[in-house]
């Protein structure tokens, strides 16, 4: 069958599904959302259908994550009379009511009702692209996500799927990297080296044999971009990993993903089998002569992994560990021989751009970081959720617009990027467009796109020893500068954040991480003290505070904490006092309350059970 | 091959294309700091200590991984390069217990100790059997090391001694990966690999096994090329650094693998791989064996004449006139029976006397054993009487062939059956202390160089034969060195073709040599399952003594036993000391009690592993059996209340000065403890003793813990602010005899607890002898405490040291004794 005609059949699917007389439930089925119980709310809509006769006559999809974490399970409901509404939280209990007021009687169940989706039917909801959470969004990589059946191929064909590989078989291999060399696409694994230039390195060296790579090994703690693409819409990554392959002369490609995604492993090994199907893999693709195969592999869960010479040398059978560069991936990469390997929103990317040009994709953005990122944006922040927007966007629409800000009227103190590898930004720095340069210069990366958002109540120290557990666990062992040096700041930060601080502490701490820096092997190390060093540098004071008062200015770390009552706000209600579990709070009822110091294990309890802030933290 | 030519800190250095910066370096002369490469392995990257700044080039490259460039410009030596490789090394370091650097007293302590204590866990570099060859202290001594003060971060990994022929401490371990990596190069798929991640990255096997179960050849490649202790080779271990390195030829079996024998004072330490290569590679028996053949307490060292049917010792012209009787008058019914692992001299000399003596030489396949159609030819004749002198160079022939022939002469290396049996035996020399030539089984000539020096009175086998040619006035044995032989030889048949490859497979290792089971005399091949003739010593029986009650390792290498005894708890008094034998067998080893409980009839000690006896007993766990507790012995304390008392123990003495704080405290003195340890992860009893002392005081050489150095230095704080009115000090020798000279400036009455060696404990054997202010005395009756300032502490030092290779040889070299306990049970280095 020829693309054209696969293309015919997909669009005529497509439009059966967005029939827009026919009844409609698409149901969040990420693992986002599976963990926010959406497989019971999906069974409890094919229960209230049958009870009511409808399954015929309904439409029941899983679709992907549309990016919108604060409002799982979300499900969108499209009547006979064609509205389709977005409602949040939904839980297998509201699914009769939603039967019955949207599907049965065609009015909105306003209670969960977010937006609506399409504007013909704009009435007191908003339209869900107006949501001040939507409205700066530009969605590429995720364009699909939520939207389509990320099970069939169809749905992403009729969306205009392919149609990037079909236009690249046209070209020349040259003229496909000089496509995205003139779209700007930088690679949003973390380093942002431009991908059009990677790929002119491999298609250079002369080989029989050479390999693309999808970098799918998300390890980053709270990053999630790459799984929602995956689980949401596969075939994105999958036509860019084809077209990458065309593109530098690579006949086998892999797709190293984490053994931790099980539903985005499954997506991916039903999506390559489409692709056979319908010869978008294989032999002689799109009739261009061009033949490839790809293959899964999956991860062990070892973060180094995502770094791309450990990476290549688990997909070899050895242990991962990096390697030194010389000889780069491109000359020597898998199994020696020459390899690209790009992640798995850079692929996505691709397709896009190859199918509607590089001018249309490096229309957005800055000057030399063009296009869109994703970003999990995540901690104290009201609206959570997977983002994408254009590089160059300030740091304050992304965390008041689109994240609505920092709940209960607390005060933003900083927005961690990069994961552990990157750093702390602090809030004088909201006006920062958000592209690799300005994240560098104020000593943080771009990273994967973990984006934490840290309020006045978060201590630096502590936040830097969380990022530090976890390098320390997932240092490979093998260079010292890394090794050791994870354990010996993790081993200060501890102390620090235990009382046992001292002021040279703070020295060590810059000259382990110098040397961490300048002297790892590879990326995890060479990263690792981030965290470290940009707290260091905005929050020192804080630093100082647990090391010379002894006292966590947050109200974070246990040992440098006291929990006291103010006398004036207690109320003597007697809340603490059923809350604290050492029985450490005392006092008269309707008479103010104490706590007994020596009792008390500073867990909190009181604090959080005080309505009436009387629990102060000194 | 073409050439580049680039610039090394302002020197143009001219290199084959291909060649690394660090190569390049090297050529050229300029040293560049590492730990992970070696010139037999590629390039790794992992020390990060071969950081150079080359020009157009960001960061700090490593120069061992970049290839050199045409025009490159290098710098080894930047101010900024120094500061990062120093501050690599301080981090490379910290996972190396170290602290023997920190340590104010390291150079007096080194010239005490010219050896390294022979300890379990090596927890600093006097505790480490590699001292002397360690790649890390060299760097360390060579740089110029900044002090950013990193506590070293112990692990606190089990010792892994539970496989043949290797100790492996990984608490040394650095990760350079040498060992992997040489394990991948010479055996393509490696035993070990790095397992976990993070602060538990450590080499071992898949799955952690053993050594044993993983398929590990036992080359001993991984030993030879650590830089660290880590990896040990158990025999060699505690001999030293080798002195002499010369390659010879293993005849162990007819492969004849080229190696290179290291020898320290003459005595073979081990052979190992010419080189790093896969062909270099050796099997089991050859890297770890044939040391232990060539040093065996089993040698063959006197001539032995049998005379009244008792083998008598006599000298060398005594016994050759005894064999040229027994020979003479059995001209034309001699038969020579040799092994085919003998040298092409040898059986050339062995062949020119059977001719002489018309009779005939009988060349055995190798491992042939006395079921061999040659031997039951032979003992058919010797039956019939037409064989009545046997001339044989091993256990060849079947011990019923010894019995009924009426002259045997056994010309040999090692005891056996056949020796036993013998007429005659002329003891020979082996291995590492002959000259001569081999031919392999592949037909290739070997060149074996004599580098030991021969044991008593053996001698090569040509000699003997040209002695014995000469008592027997034969012509043609006029020979003075085994090279004159070598060209008379032509035509020399290979050895038959040896069917197993014991480099590739422990399980074909060969069983026998010359006759002898080789398991006899290497016990660590007991493991691969190799027979046996000698009736293992027979184990010690389950013996209804004292019971362990409790035993947990508080420190790296310090064990905390509790036995119950109660008649020993009901008469103990502070300062006294008890014998203990783990078995029966065991020798009798002094401790000092730490604690007792004259209630529940339990008494505690301290005890440091650090030779065979303390390894013994700490080995054992609780609910097992001591075989014997005497005690309690030695003078107690004389408590009188005497105002300040300053208590300093170090290692076993922390827990030893315990009881004496407790009682001296409760007779009204005040009482100062002062600990010290290395590191502070060596610490321990901190919390029982503040409990029974008024000021507790700590010292760790390193500075990681307290006040930096050791009990001296406590001493000397304290006098500036009070008066000590007595002090007692436990701990080494060293130790004692530092603060005792300092005491004695400062006027203070000092008592010490001496640590001799000692046998009975009761005063009549007299090996604890001391002189105290230039009496004898003895230690376990008239001490353990003396007059610190009297005590000649140079002859003290002199006696302990006397049995140190004994002690060194003692040391068990089989696979029965487990390790310690699991590391849950010992502190981490916080």
């Amino acid at each position: 069958m020829s693309f054209a005609s696969i293309q015919q059949t997909a669009k005529e699917e497509w439009r059966q599904f967005e029939q827009y007389d026919r009844r409609r439930v698409l149901v969040g089925s990420a693992t986002c959302g599976r963990a926010a119980g959406s497989q019971e709310v999906l069974r409890a809509f094919k229960k209230e259908l049958i009870t009511n006769n409808l399954l015929n006559q309904t439409d029941l999809y899983e679709v992907g994550c549309m990016g919108l974490c604060y409002a799982e399970v979300l499900v969108e409901l499209r009547g006979t009379d064609g509205q389709r509404v977005l409602y949040q939280g939904v839980t297998p209990k509201d699914v009769s009511h939603l039967v019955e007021s949207h599907l049965i009687n065609n009015q909105i169940h306003k209670p969960l009702a977010l937006a609506v989706v399409t504007s013909e039917f704009n009435g007191e909801l908003p339209e869900f692209s107006e949501l001040p959470f939507s409205k700066p969004q530009v969605r590429i990589v995720l364009r699909n996500c939520g939207i389509i059946d990320p099970t069939n191929v169809n749905h992403y064909i009729a969306r205009g799927g392919y149609n990037g590989l079909a236009r690249a078989v046209t070209l020349t291999q040259d003229q496909v990297i000089e496509e995205i060399k003139e779209s700007g696409l930088r690679g949003r694994g973390g380093a942002g080296f431009p991908t059009g230039i990677k790929w002119a390195f491999a298609r250079n060296v002369a080989d029989e044999k050479k390999y693309v790579i999808c970098n799918a090994d998300e390890g980053d703690p709270g990053a999630f971009m790459d799984r929602s693409v995956l689980e949401g819409d596969p075939h994105a990554v999958l036509e860019g990993l084809v077209i990458a392959g065309y593109a530098i002369g690579a006949n086998t490609g892999y797709v190293y993903c984490r053994a931790e995604y099980p539903l985005a492993v499954n997506r991916l090994t039903g999506a390559i089998a489409q692709m056979h199907e319908h010869g978008l893999l294989g032999q002689n693709i799109m009739g261009s002569g061009f033949s490839f195969e790809i293959h899964i592999k999956k991860g062990a869960g070892a973060f180094v992994c995502g770094e791309e010479t450990s990476l290549m040398q688990s997909i070899e059978g050895k242990r991962a560990m990096p390697k030194p560069k010389p000889p780069f991936p491109a000359v020597s990469g898998l199994f020696g021989k020459p390899t690209n390997i790009n992640n798995v929103e850079t692929l996505a990317a691709v397709s896009a751009i190859m199918e509607r040009g590089a001018a249309w994709y490096a229309g957005y953005g800055t000057e030399k970081s063009r296009g869109t990122k994703t970003f999990a944006l995540a901690g104290k922040i009201n609206r959570t959720g997977l983002i994408e927007v254009p590089l160059g966007t300030s740091l304050r629409t992304i965390i008041e617009e689109i994240g609505g800000g920092v709940p209960e009227g607390k005060k933003l103190k900083a927005v961690q990027t990069g994961g552990p590898s990157g750093g702390c930004i602090p809030d004088s720095f909201i006006e920062s467009p958000v592209d690799y340069e300005h994240l560098a210069e104020v000593g943080s990366i771009m990273g994967s796109g973990g984006m934490i958002v840290i309020d006045e109540e978060s201590c630096m120290v502590d936040m830097a020893r969380y990022f530090l557990t976890f390098t320390e666990n997932e240092s490979c062992g093998k260079c010292a500068p890394c090794r050791m040096g994870t354990q010996h700041l993790l081993k200060i930060l501890t102390d620090i954040t235990e009382g046992r601080g001292e002021p040279s502490d703070l020295e060590k701490l810059r000259q382990i991480g110098a040397t961490m820096r300048n002297g790892s092997l590879c990326g995890l190390g060479q990263t690792a003290a981030n965290p470290v060093l940009t707290t260091l540098k905005y929050y020192e004071e804080e630093y100082l505070a647990h090391i010379t008062d002894k006292k966590c200015p947050a109200g974070v770390c246990r040992d440098l904490i006291d929990f006291t009552i103010d006398v004036d706000q207690c109320t003597g209600c007697g809340a603490c006092v059923l809350a604290c579990p050492v029985n450490a709070i005392h006092g008269a009822r309707k008479e103010s309350h104490y706590i007994d110091k020596q009792m008390c294990i500073r867990c909190g309890s009181c604090r959080q059970a005080c309505k009436f802030e009387a629990v102060l933290v000194i | 091959m073409s050439t580049i030519k680039l610039s090394i800190d302002g020197q143009e250095v001219e290199v084959e294309q291909g060649a690394t910066v660090f190569q390049a370096a090297r050529e050229a002369g300029i040293s560049i700091p590492t730990i992970c490469d070696h010139k037999d392995l590629s390039p790794y990257g992992a020390c990060r200590m071969c950081v150079v700044e080359i020009e157009g080039v960001r960061g700090f490259p490593t120069s061992c991984t970049t290839p050199a460039t045409q025009g490159m410009q290098v710098s080894t030596r930047t101010k900024r390069l120094t500061d990062l490789r120093n501050c690599t090394l301080e981090l490379l370091f910290s996972g190396h217990p170290n602290s023997c650097f920190a340590c104010p007293h390291r150079e007096p302590c080194e010239t005490h100790r010219p050896q390294a204590t022979k300890a379990g866990r090596s927890t600093r570099c006097g505790f480490c059997a590699n001292r002397e060859e360690c790649d890390l202290r060299e760097m360390v001594l060579t740089s110029e090391r900044q002090e950013l003060k990193l506590p070293v971060m112990y692990s606190a990994y089990k010792l892994e001694r539970d496989d043949p022929f290797m100790d492996r401490d990984y608490n040394l371990c650095v990760l350079c990966g040498r060992c992997w990596r040489i394990c991948e190069k010479i055996h393509g798929e490696p035993a070990i690999s790095i397992i976990n991640r993070g602060k538990w990255s450590k080499i071992s096997t898949a799955f952690d096994k053993s050594h044993l179960e993983s398929g590990c050849n036992f080359c001993g490649a991984c030993i030879d090329i650590c830089p660290t202790g880590t990896l040990m080779d158990r025999y060699a271990r505690w001999q030293g650094k080798p002195e002499h390195e010369s390659v010879s030829a293993c005849i162990l079996c007819p492969n004849g693998c080229s190696v290179k024998a290291e020898n320290k004072g003459g005595k073979l330490l081990a052979y190992t791989m010419p080189g790093f290569e896969a062909e270099d590679r050796l099997c089991a028996l050859g890297r770890f064996g044939a040391a232990q053949i060539v040093n065996s307490t089993k040698r063959l060292t006197r001539p032995l004449v049998r005379e009244d049917g008792d083998q008598i010792p006599m000298s060398w012209d005594d016994a050759l006139q005894s064999v040229g009787k027994g020979l003479i008058a059995r001209r034309g019914t001699v038969v020579v029976v040799i092994s085919a692992t003998t040298t092409r001299e040898e059986r050339f000399i062995y062949d020119r006397l059977a001719t002489a003596l018309q009779g005939h030489l009988i060349v055995l396949p190798f491992e042939a054993d006395c079921e061999t159609p040659k031997i039951k030819e032979l003992s058919d004749s010797v039956q019939q009487g037409k064989v009545q002198a046997l001339i044989t160079n091993g256990p060849l022939v079947s011990p019923q062939i010894l019995k009924n022939v009426e002259f045997s002469l056994v010309i040999d290396c090692l005891e056996s059956m056949a020796s036993q049996l013998a007429t005659i035996v002329l003891p020979s020399a082996i291995l590492s202390e002959v000259d001569g030539t081999f031919k392999t089984s592949s037909g290739k000539i070997r060149t074996l160089s004599k580098s030991s020096i021969l044991p008593g009175g053996a001698r090569p086998e040509w000699m003997i034969i040209c002695l014995i040619a000469k008592v027997l006035g034969l012509n043609g044995f006029d020979f003075d060195r085994a090279e004159t032989i070598t060209s008379l030889i032509q035509d020399d048949p290979a050895p038959e073709k040896f069917e197993r490859e014991p480099r590739n497979n422990c399980r074909d290792i060969p069983i026998r040599f010359r006759g002898h089971l080789v398991a006899d005399f290497v016990p660590g091949l007991k493991a691969f399952e190799l027979p046996t003739t000698l009736v293992d010593e027979a184990e010690d029986e389950i013996c209804n003594g004292f019971a362990l009650l409790e035993k947990k390792e508080i420190a790296p290498n310090m064990h905390l036993l509790i036995i119950e005894a109660p008649q020993v708890a009901r008469f103990a008094l502070p300062g006294q000391f008890v014998i203990l034998m783990a078995k029966e067998t065991s020798e009798r080893s002094p401790f000092t009690l730490a604690d007792w409980d004259a209630n529940a009839g339990t008494i505690s000690l301290i005890i440091e592993e650090v030779g065979r006896s303390s390894r013994e007993l700490t080995s054992l766990t609780a609910g097992d059996q001591l075989a014997h507790v005497s005690g309690p012995l030695g003078l107690p304390l004389s408590i009188q209340e005497k105002g300040t008392i300053f208590l300093g123990g170090g290692c076993y003495g922390i827990g030893a000065i315990f009881p004496l704080a407790r009682i001296l405290h409760e007779a009204g003195n005040r009482v100062i403890c002062m600990i010290e340890a290395a590191s502070s992860h060596l610490l321990y009893w901190q919390q029982e003793l503040a409990e029974v002392c008024d000021e507790l005081l700590i010292a760790t050489k390193d500075g990681s813990g307290g006040m930096h150095g050791g009990i001296q230095e406590g001493v000397s704080s304290v006098t500036e602010k009070e008066h000590i009115n007595q002090c007692i000090i436990i701990g080494c020798t060293f130790m004692m005899q530092q603060v005792s000279d300092l005491t004695k400036t400062f006027d203070i009455p000092t008592l010490v607890a001496l640590n001799p060696i000692m046998v009975d404990g009761t005063g009549m054997c007299g090996a604890c002898r001391v002189s105290i202010a230039n009496q004898t005395q003895f230690a376990c009756v008239d001490g353990p405490f003396f007059d610190g300032h009297k005590v000649d502490w140079e002859e003290l030092t002199l006696r302990r040291n006397a049995y140190a290779p004994q002690e060194i040889q003692a040391l068990p070299q089989g696979i029965h004794l487990t390790s310690c306990l699991p590391t849950s049970t010992l502190k981490m280095g916080d």
